[in-house]
């Protein structure tokens, strides 16, 4: 029996956000858009699921004068993230 | 989406993201390299032309010039975050700067420590552990070289020669820049 893969994980943007934020303590929304190619449109909604999901804490400020938006996996993001890496390891050993 | 192809993106996102990260680490490696460079030929011309080793104490306008230069640099790319590898690399070299400029004013002031020989060896310490944490032999066998053979000879040469060994340490160090940003381009 393979275990299910997370579904809020299982979608390419999803998954490469996720990727960005698990090696970092904390990135800029430009740097994860820069890094994925996504528009500022999808990535932003893809962000606000994982934010509701409570996989990742998004953190809105100012740097000097420019607008900034800060984005940092929680424990729970850092933990179904690894399941699900664990899980596609099972669904590719078998 | 398969498993093959979420493996695949995960595998590219955090390499393609790791690059990004080291190659913004780079600029730091060259910046430092250069300033040592500049500062020790500055140094090793102006006490040999006027005989005076007074001049050393241009060797304190280094993280005056270098610190606001390189926030200046970080600041245009202030988006790209840090990960565990940059950081490592930011403590090492961190920890070099606070035992130099202690080591330096300890020799100016209080003890005689043969100031070029610890800094060339520790100089060389820190080159050789930052080539450990990024796995990159030319780095790791240069700084050994350095810190090994360059405090050997800041015993055997003559007083203002000993500088050109920080000319020599500059250019590694903005070697290991370069190395860092084409590995990781």
């Amino acid at each position: 029996m393979f275990p299910k893969l997370d579904p809020l994980l299982h979608s390419e943007l999803r998954l490469a956000v996720m990727s960005i934020l698990a090696g970092v303590d904390e990135a800029d929304f430009s740097f994860i858009k820069k890094q994925t190619g996504a528009t500022s449109g999808n990535l932003s909604v893809q962000i606000d699921k994982l934010t509701t999901a409570g996989y990742i804490t998004v953190e809105k400020g100012f740097k000097g004068k420019m607008p900034r938006t800060t984005c940092k996996i929680t424990p729970a993001g850092q933990e179904a993230f690894s399941k699900y890496v664990e899980a596609l390891k099972e669904y590719l050993l078998n | 989406m398969t498993a093959q192809e979420s493996l695949k993106i995960i595998s590219e996102t955090l390499n393609n993201s790791r690059r990004s990260i080291l190659q913004n680490n780079s600029k730091g490696f060259i910046l430092w390299g250069v300033l040592l460079m500049v500062m020790s030929l500055v140094v090793y011309f102006s006490w040999h032309f006027t005989g005076h080793a007074a001049w050393n104490f241009l060797w304190f306008l280094m993280p005056v010039i270098g610190y606001p230069l390189a926030i200046l640099i970080y600041k245009k790319d202030s988006a790209v975050p840090q990960n565990f590898i940059g950081k490592l690399l930011g403590q090492v070299w961190a920890v070099f700067g606070c035992f130099s400029i202690v080591i330096s004013a300890i020799a100016c002031t209080l003890v005689p420590i043969p100031i070029t020989f610890t800094i060339v060896l520790i100089l060389g310490m820190a080159e050789c552990v930052s080539g450990v944490i990024l796995k990159n032999w030319p780095i790791i066998i240069g700084g050994f070289l350095l810190g090994i053979c360059g405090a050997a000879a800041a015993i055997l040469l003559k007083t203002e020669a000993q500088i050109l060994l920080f000319t020599i340490g500059g250019a590694i160090l903005a070697a290991t820049g370069l190395i860092v940003k084409y590995q990781y381009k």
